[in-house]
């Protein structure tokens, strides 16, 4: 019984070892070490093509990227395309989940439909919105002309003022069915006897949805909002099909700055600097995350 | 006011502001696919129509022979199902593992290194994976795409499997132990087959984010012989600035094994989305 035991235990350990190693394998190797390069590389001179700048750098990398005269702008409008992104979905997306769950025919087919932007590749969505967009033959220049809403066709990519805020739109687009089926499945989570004991109180629609309804949303709406706000600050592909960082550097985030810093300039010292500068910052905001999430339950549960 | 014609007008409400959310979330393709449809000179209008006079497969024949888009949906195809086939063995594995050993603590190491490894940014990493591709000679191959793929869809594949595990009983594997069956055999003959919906889950997770991946494609490959579907679109545009047509043309393309796949598995698809959510 004994020996049976000690053998189980040991057969466990191995099978547990052996089911594990390649998943390891692929996060030590392709994570884990690329993320202590970087943060190696940030303090080292180094050169993607040329082998010979090398050695310690201190922090001259950290120096050049926060003096460049990009980064304080591209920082903001890191800032804008973030925040401008995350509020939209968030509005779009709940106000999608309410519509969606409300019990009419076609239910089915309006869900699926209203899902489908997310399963785009963000080129197509990038490329499409463009060509809709478009001053010289685009659709929605053609019919804002014709209403007469604007004067003369407005080049939405192609001017400062514009470029981000419709960037901004495209990312809403394709990224507001996620939160929409997030908030979805939450508020069908909610079992419907709250909602009659609130009418039965004599609570009106509105009431009903900012008492009962809102409150269980609050934990997915914590995870969602956190999630999004770090893939939008590092997101890379959306603003670089549309717009490469133009018209003048007035859609240029962080993202593209690294990239132009490591493709265009091969200086892998600045580009890691401005990497671990932002790892930094997803670091701060997940600790704000973690310990506003236990105060958050925190409350729920006392 | 009656409470039917009040709840007649709700509805009414209910289906204007649906009409509304659809044609926002829909224009683009009906736009995209139209486009696609016309001829050069229907494209290029100051006022474009919504009927096409000549209606034409040229934009398609063009980018497919003429713009070889033909071998990047092949590529596509390769990296896509080959990353995905990787990261459903690896997760599948570790999944069990997490599942019916939670409490170890080899487990909670590995949960922890998931969670932080799905929370790194895959932007910051470029630099240090290039040069790593580079090294290993892999740039310019299928694999620097398949190995980078495989890597960042396998914490979330683990976690749904994980959870897909958790609701199989233990006293399956349990009577087929007793039988005489080993671990492994016992995953692969008894428990797997019960979980095929998880699996297509997880597979079509991992199949639909390769395939709609962007900048590792743009950035690992650089000739046109390994080049994958998005790239290739990105690049189109930069060379035929004007021919919008054939970009339409492509967009559909890229969307098309997407919408096809999601289309038939919807249902499936939908309802592990949100119970995913749920979770997450």
């Amino acid at each position: 019984m004994r020996v049976g035991a000690v053998s189980r235990e040991t057969s466990n350990k191995r099978f547990m070892t052996l089911a594990l190693l390649p998943a390891w394998v692929f996060i030590i190797g392709l994570i884990g070490y690329p993320l202590v390069m970087v943060l190696i590389d940030a303090f080292s001179n180094a050169h993607l093509v040329n082998a010979n700048v090398s050695g310690f750098a201190g922090l001259d990398n950290f120096d050049k990227v926060v003096s460049d005269p990009h980064f304080g702008p591209a920082a903001a409008n890191t800032a804008v395309w973030t925040v401008g992104s995350v509020l939209g979905e968030f509005v779009i997306g709940l106000g999608a989940a309410l519509l969606l769950n409300a019990k009419v025919r076609g239910q089915g087919f309006f869900r699926v439909a209203a899902f489908i932007p997310w399963l785009v590749p963000i080129v197509v969505a990038g490329m499409t919105w463009e060509w809709i967009l478009n001053p010289d033959f685009g659709i929605l220049n053609s019919l804002l002309v014709q209403w007469g809403l604007v004067e003369a066709p407005i080049n939405f990519l192609g001017d400062k003022s514009w470029a981000m805020a419709t960037v901004i739109v495209v990312n809403i687009w394709r990224t507001f069915p996620y939160y929409a089926i997030t908030f979805l499945a939450a508020m069908q989570a909610i079992p419907g006897e709250l909602y009659e004991a609130a009418s039965i109180d004599g609570a009106g629609a509105f009431r009903r949805f900012w008492h009962v309804t809102m409150p269980q949303l609050r934990s997915p709406a914590l995870i969602i909002v956190f999630v999004h706000m770090i893939w939008t600050a590092v997101n890379f592909d959306f603003i670089w099909v549309m717009t490469q960082g133009g018209p003048n550097y007035a859609t240029e985030t962080l993202p593209i700055m690294i990239y132009r810093y490591s493709m265009q300039q091969f200086d892998v010292g600045a580009a890691s600097a401005l990497s671990t500068i932002m790892l930094v910052a997803t670091t701060l905001i997940f600790v704000v995350y973690y310990r506003y999430r236990r105060r958050l339950s925190d409350e729920m549960v006392g | 006011m009656t409470l039917i014609a009040r709840r007649r007008i709700g509805t009414t409400i209910t289906y204007v502001l649906m009409a509304f959310l659809l044609l926002f979330t829909l224009f683009p393709f009906l736009w995209m696919l139209l486009s696609a449809l016309k001829p050069a000179d229907e494209i290029r209008l100051r006022t474009p129509s919504f009927l096409i006079r000549h209606p034409t497969f040229d934009n398609f024949t063009r980018v497919l022979v003429d713009h070889h888009f033909l071998m990047f949906i092949k590529n596509s195809l390769v990296v896509s199902l080959v990353a995905c086939a990787f990261s459903l063995v690896i997760s599948l594995l570790a999944g069990y593992v997490f599942s019916r050993h939670y409490r170890r603590k080899l487990v909670q190491s590995t949960n922890f290194a998931m969670l932080i490894s799905q929370m790194v940014p895959p932007v910051l990493l470029l630099v240090p994976l290039y040069i790593t591709m580079r090294n290993l000679e892999l740039l310019d191959t299928y694999w620097a795409l398949i190995l980078a793929y495989t890597t960042f869809v396998i914490p979330l594949s683990t976690f749904m499997l994980s959870s897909a595990y958790d609701s199989i009983p233990a006293s399956l594997e349990e009577a087929a132990e007793i039988d005489g069956a080993g671990r492994m055999r016992t995953l692969i003959n008894v428990v797997i087959p019960v979980m095929i919906p998880s699996i297509v889950s997880v597979a079509l997770y991992s199949f639909i984010t390769a395939w709609n991946e962007f900048m590792f494609g743009y950035i690992f490959t650089s000739t046109d012989s390994m080049r994958t579907i998005t790239p290739a679109i990105m690049l189109f545009k930069g060379a035929n600035t004007v021919d919008w047509g054939g970009l339409m043309a492509s967009s559909v393309i890229a969307v098309l094994p997407v919408a096809v796949i999601f289309l038939f598995l919807q249902r499936l698809f939908m309802s592990g989305m949100m119970s995913g959510a749920v979770k997450g």
